[in-house]
């Protein structure tokens, strides 16, 4: 009996312990987080280290491009220059984090300018703070002065890409209708700017009305279309020399809204004959054309996708404007638009999953994106008149028209993230519409 | 006196022999316009629309009379009949005409001469500075103290400077009668003095949730083998009163003593994994890490799911060497890595003086795997 009830206590006493076994967590304690904060990432620009004489200035105007240029994606918030704690006097010295982890500047951009020769070069390094460590390798341009911005845009892709795994946009340009006048009798010229508005250079002269520019994928032609013989023609301008030409086609017929293929030998386009308004190829080379689609409505705005393959564009064929899409090579189109309202120039974005667009519904017009095949649609904006989207490089921002009411209302640029936010003006010196985002350079 | 009657009377007569006779009640039928229609064959109306051969020209036609000129030409209106006001000029647009095109002058493209070398590490910070962080307060020092703990004594032994074990009357009457005296111990010393007021609660900082019953696991099947091997399978049949008894017994005692030595072995060695986290100190950990957690959710990485493992010292500090990416799901190289920065300088950037974490349980949370998974949050 007493050897039972040892047995039985023994059980017991193993069982009572096996508990602590069970319960005593084994391996790493392990947590799932779902939610985060969307906000822009802290980082600081202290002014750029002037090397040589004379460089100092210039030195901080390269620090403040490269700021603004950041802080304008509105990815970035930057630290103000007051808050540092850490002044950069020499950029070979090593960097204080604790000081810079004080203002909680989790990104710090550090860099030199030197001046000799009638060349300056920029070298700048990006930390990454709170790791104690460099985001990447220190880089340096060389270049003449007056391509300061351009070094300075250059810079601030680099970082840019460092931090966020993309590449940048700031290096780039973008080709626009420069409007002036007032709307009754408005005065229209093609004009070449940087992203951010600055160094904006004609292309055209004011004589004749010109519409929709479109860069082409080395930003090295631009596409329009010209009432220059009284009837739209598209025309094609080498940027470099601001030599245009008309596009080969047929007398007597308007062709507009073109837009080249990402290859850069081919250009679709619309073409009205009679009262039939259909979609056009045209090899640029032989002039050789081909009819892309043959619906007895008006299809125009043709775009691209990134590889080519198919060719987004807007069709009353369903009594509305909608969206469309089909092969490059023409076919039967599929229609990705069923939202309520009326959609028009789509535009495929570079990175190819999206597809920017014009509503227009219950009196206000809106520019929105949804995806190749019409799911996920979101509008971004919302005004009185919003138009003409255009991707940036990266395919993270868009740009696009904006007009205001009345007589006296005039048109302007403005920029928004893909998410909706960061909506804000470009500023021009004049009216500006159409506007077309060319390559990073 | 009927002047009147008779003038009306007459004027009267008069109207309706005009009405009767004067054609105001004749109705003239209109007149029919009759056209004459003939029907033509087919052929007939082809060479009807034939083209008609171009009439000969004739003589030409005389010219025409020059008319005479016998009017005279009117001559324009003097100066002084000119309206005393005229309306305003309409200023010419003399407005500059656009500037023609000029080329586009390239901006020069810059070269991307070289990449930098590797910085200067930062030199080591003086000890004598301030340090990064505030350290915790340094606790007063003792009026008392030893260099090691004393255990309190019993509380029925006195303090005594040497240790004298309690001496007891034998059971043997006629061992030589000694004094009862009481054990004596040291006084117990302590490395530090915890007053009232800083002495910790007894009660519990956290309630701990119900335990689960345990489900009845493997080893503990093997554990209670173990012993079953060790026990002589003859010693359960064996009768208590046989000698082979105390055999058993003993080999019973034996599995009991083992058993339980193990199992204090086994508490005495989990010291700080104590109770599983509650609840309550992961959701606390969980947000603390959350808060510093910046989604781009315009951007690819918005697309990754990344679990990142780190070890953590007693402080609550991440050991910034241990983190390590474990796994990724979704995007490219580019993406994955770009998440994997993100969710650390999350885990690096919310510590502070370390993440708050009961340190009775520090073998819980020693080792971390923590998944980011922004798929709520990602634009839709």
């Amino acid at each position: 009996m007493k050897q039972i009830v040892a047995s039985l206590l023994a059980v017991l006493i193993l069982a009572v312990s096996a508990p602590g076994v069970v319960l005593a967590q084994s391996g790493p304690l392990r947590i799932e987080i779902t939610e985060g904060v969307v906000e822009p990432l802290p980082y600081a620009v202290p002014d750029f280290v002037g090397e040589t004489a004379g460089a100092q200035q210039l030195a901080q105007q390269i620090a403040r491009v490269v700021a603004d240029d950041l802080t304008g994606s509105g990815l970035f918030r930057e630290v103000p220059r007051e808050a540092h704690i850490s002044q950069i006097t020499s950029f070979g010295s090593p960097v204080q984090f604790a000081d810079w982890k004080a203002i909680n500047a989790q990104a710090l951009v550090t860099g030199a300018v030197s001046s000799e020769g009638g060349r300056i070069v920029v070298k700048f390094r990006v930390w990454d703070v709170f790791a104690g460590s460099e985001l990447g390798q220190g880089m340096q341009f060389a270049g003449t002065p007056d391509g300061w911005r351009r070094m300075a845009h250059k810079v601030a892709d680099q970082v840019y890409s460092r931090i966020t795994g993309e590449s940048g946009y700031f290096d780039s340009r973008v080709v626009f209708v420069s409007e002036s006048g007032p709307k009754d009798q408005r005065s229209k010229r093609l004009a070449v700017m940087d992203y951010d508005g600055a160094s904006v250079q004609y292309l055209t002269g004011g004589n004749a009305l010109v519409l929709a520019p479109r860069f082409s994928e080395d930003g090295q032609r631009v596409l329009y279309t010209s009432y220059e013989t009284g009837m739209p023609r598209v025309h094609v301008l080498e940027v470099g020399t601001v030599q245009s030409r008309i596009l080969q086609g047929q007398d007597g017929v308007m062709s507009f809204a073109p837009r080249f293929a990402p290859n850069g030998q081919t250009v679709v386009y619309s073409l009205t004959q009679g009262s039939n308004t259909d979609i056009w190829a045209m090899d640029i080379a032989s002039g050789g054309t081909r009819q892309l689609t043959s619906a007895p409505s008006i299809e125009t705005a043709p775009s691209y996708s990134p590889d080519g393959s198919q060719i987004v564009f807007e069709s009353d064929r369903s009594g509305t404007q909608q969206l469309y899409v089909m092969s490059a090579s023409g076919g039967e189109a599929r229609r990705i638009s069923f939202g309520q309202g009326r959609y028009s120039t789509p535009v495929w974005s570079p990175r190819g999953d999206m597809i920017a667009f014009t509503k227009q519904n219950a009196g206000r017009f809106h520019i929105g994106v949804m995806r190749t095949d019409g799911s996920e649609e979101r509008l971004l904006t919302a005004s009185f008149l919003d138009e003409g989207p255009t991707w940036a490089p990266n395919g993270r921002v868009i740009m696009f028209a904006r007009e205001t009411q009345g007589a006296q209302g005039s048109s302007s640029l403005y920029t928004v993230d893909i998410s909706g936010r960061n909506l804000k003006r470009v500023r021009t010196p004049e009216g500006a519409s159409d506007p077309s985002w060319g390559p990073l350079q | 006196m009927h002047t009147g009657h008779y003038i009306s009377g007459g004027a009267h007569g008069i109207l309706i022999l005009w009405a009767l006779f004067g054609g105001m009640f004749r109705s003239d039928p209109p007149e029919v316009q009759v056209a004459d229609v003939s029907v033509i064959s087919e052929a007939q109306f082809a060479a009807m629309m034939q083209p008609q051969a171009a009439p000969t020209l004739g003589e030409e036609p005389a010219a025409l009379p020059v008319p005479d000129v016998t009017e005279p030409v009117p001559t324009p209106p003097a100066a002084d009949t000119l309206p005393t006001s005229l309306p305003d000029p309409v200023e010419p647009d003399i407005s500059e005409p656009d500037p023609a095109p000029e080329p586009v002058i390239a901006t020069p493209e810059p070269e991307l001469v070289e990449t930098l070398p590797q910085p200067p590490a930062p030199e080591p910070v003086p000890e004598v500075d301030a340090p990064e962080v505030a350290l915790r307060p340094i606790p007063r020092p003792a009026p008392r103290v030893a260099p090691e703990a004393v255990p309190a004594p019993e509380p029925d032994v006195e303090a005594a400077p040497e240790v004298q074990e309690t001496v007891e009357q034998s059971e043997t009457p006629d061992v030589t009668e000694t004094e009862e005296q009481q054990a004596t111990a040291p006084e117990a010393a302590a490395t530090e003095i915890v007053t009232e007021a800083e002495e910790p609660a007894r009660a519990p900082t956290a309630s701990v949730r119900p335990q689960v019953r345990p489900s009845r696991p493997a080893p503990a099947r093997q554990t209670t083998e173990a012993p079953t091997e060790q026990t002589p399978a003859p010693a359960a049949e064996a009768t208590p009163t046989s000698p082979e008894d105390t055999a058993a017994l003993d080999a019973t005692a034996s599995a009991i003593a083992g058993a339980l030595e193990e199992a204090l072995a086994g508490a005495s060695a989990g010291t700080d994994s104590g109770p599983p986290l509650t609840q309550g100190e992961t959701d606390g950990f969980r947000i603390a890490v959350q808060d510093c957690w910046v989604v781009d959710v315009g951007s690819q990485a918005a697309n990754v799911t990344v679990t990142i493992g780190f070890d953590m010292d007693r402080s609550g500090r991440v050991v910034s060497s241990s983190l390590r990416l474990l796994s990724s799901e979704g995007g490219s190289g580019t993406a994955v890595d770009t998440a994997f920065q993100a969710a650390r300088r999350a885990i690096l950037r919310c510590q502070g003086d370390g993440y708050t974490l009961p340190q009775e349980k520090f073998d819980q949370w020693k080792t971390v795997e923590m998944t980011f998974n922004p798929e709520s949050m990602r634009i839709r």
